[in-house]
């Protein structure tokens, strides 16, 4: 099965949609590394990430993730 | 304080239009489960009002009418009349109009004329500036009772037809942070030995060199087109700034009143969020206290907050006990604080 966003896409949105300074060898550090990076930045991930997937997302289910890599293998589950 | 003792006799209250709990708020706005359960956790807030009508964006309540009800029901149960009141001052960030004053356009409806009236343009150490220049005035001796009024409308800031999914951050919280609501206190002079006595109050800008951390703009003709967000927020500076300013503001009330933590009964601490507030109380660590907030309900009412917080203390407050506040504004940053005692 395809992914519901790919890699490239989901680091577009950080970076141009979020406005985090991301790149796609950032995924894996720990969200406290991520620059800038707070809760109200989940939340409008989140909400910008369902409208991209089409499926409405949990956000319990993300409040553990511990990192971008994390919250994408997430969403693409 | 000084010689004269300055009591609290009374507070009133108001709030317009019925509780907004999240869901309805989300559901106004067209977000869904994600967005209500990030307030939840992270914000706390169960419910709020608004003087705004979140269906039509029809503004139902002014400043004036809240502080009116709320100033109307303080002198009630005071069992103070309008001609008693010596002086009046009002505290807000969103008055109706810059001119008139809404102080003197409350003062009017109360029927309150020929008596000195000041308006602050405060946050949310508003409330305890305005106990600061009305127990300072008392003291002089000149004047017997004085009203206090605080109060926040942010209907003007609060489009119904915003699209939250496209607002950055310290635009959005702004959405979820606040709520309406007017507070107001009669403060006196006399024989009133069962109202708590106001021992201490302390207001300090805390701000050199440190950048806003709440920015609310007003426009006229010419600039009005000119992009910049009416309202915006560095909540992380927030974060960062308000628990210690608070810890601040406890230990030099304590300190100067010679108090232990111990032996205070009561706190009301600043009232930002219930996730905020909750963590300030655990910093604060009054090892006795009984924590009085009202934000889950009233959401963040600025100006109103200290009142809100009043009215649930006072109908409990032993005797003998004592009661520390603490607010803390995070616009240039004022640290502010009083302290309360029933014997």
């Amino acid at each position: 099965m395809p992914a519901a966003i790919s890699r490239a896409e989901f680091v577009d949105l950080l970076r141009d949609e979020i406005g985090l300074a991301v790149a796609a060898e950032d995924l894996g550090r720990t969200l406290d590394e991520v620059p800038g990076w707070d809760s109200l930045h989940l939340l409008t991930m989140l909400v910008l990430l369902e409208k991209r997937v089409s499926r409405p997302l949990s956000l319990p289910d993300f409040l553990d993730a511990a990192s971008l890599e994390t919250i994408y293998e997430l969403v693409n589950r | 304080m000084g010689d004269i003792p300055v009591r609290l006799l009374s507070v009133g209250t108001a709030l317009p239009g019925p509780p907004i709990d999240t869901a309805a708020l989300a559901s106004a706005f067209g977000m869904d489960q994600v967005w209500r359960q990030w307030v939840d956790t992270f914000i706390g807030t169960r419910t709020r009002h608004l003087a705004v009508d979140l269906s039509t964006g029809e503004r139902r309540e002014s400043l004036a009418d809240l502080g009116e009800r709320a100033a109307t029901q303080a002198l009630a149960r005071a069992g103070v009349s309008a001609e008693d009141v010596d002086v009046v001052v009002f505290g807000t960030a969103t008055p109706d109009t810059l001119m008139p004053a809404t102080v003197n356009v409350v003062a009017d409806r109360l029927r309150i004329d020929g008596v000195p009236t000041f308006q602050l343009q405060s946050g949310c150490s508003g409330a305890v500036q305005t106990f600061d220049v009305a127990a300072s005035l008392l003291s002089t001796g000149r004047y017997r009772t004085a009203l206090v009024i605080g109060g926040d409308v942010i209907a003007k800031h609060y489009d119904v037809k915003a699209d939250l999914t496209a607002l950055p951050p310290d635009e959005l919280v702004n959405y979820v942070l606040f709520g309406d609501g007017a507070g107001a206190a009669v403060l006196a002079v006399g024989d009133h030995p069962e109202a708590p006595m106001l021992r201490s109050v302390l207001t300090r800008l805390s701000g050199l060199g440190r950048a806003p951390g709440q920015t609310l703009r007003w426009y006229g003709l010419a600039d009005r087109d000119g992009g910049e967000a009416p309202a915006s927020e560095d909540y992380k500076a927030i974060e960062e700034h308000v628990p210690v300013l608070a810890e601040e503001t406890a230990d030099d009330l304590l300190d100067d009143l010679g108090w232990d933590r111990a032996e205070v009964g009561y706190l009301l601490p600043p009232q930002l969020s219930v996730t905020m507030t909750a963590k300030i109380t655990e910093r604060l660590a009054f090892p006795a206290a009984e924590e009085v907030s009202c934000v889950a309900e009233t959401g963040n009412n600025g100006n109103a907050l200290l009142f809100f917080q009043l009215d649930r203390l006072l109908p409990v407050m032993a005797r003998p006990s004592r009661a520390i506040a603490v607010a803390i504004e995070s616009s240039k940053w004022i640290r502010s604080g009083l302290a309360l005692e029933r014997v």
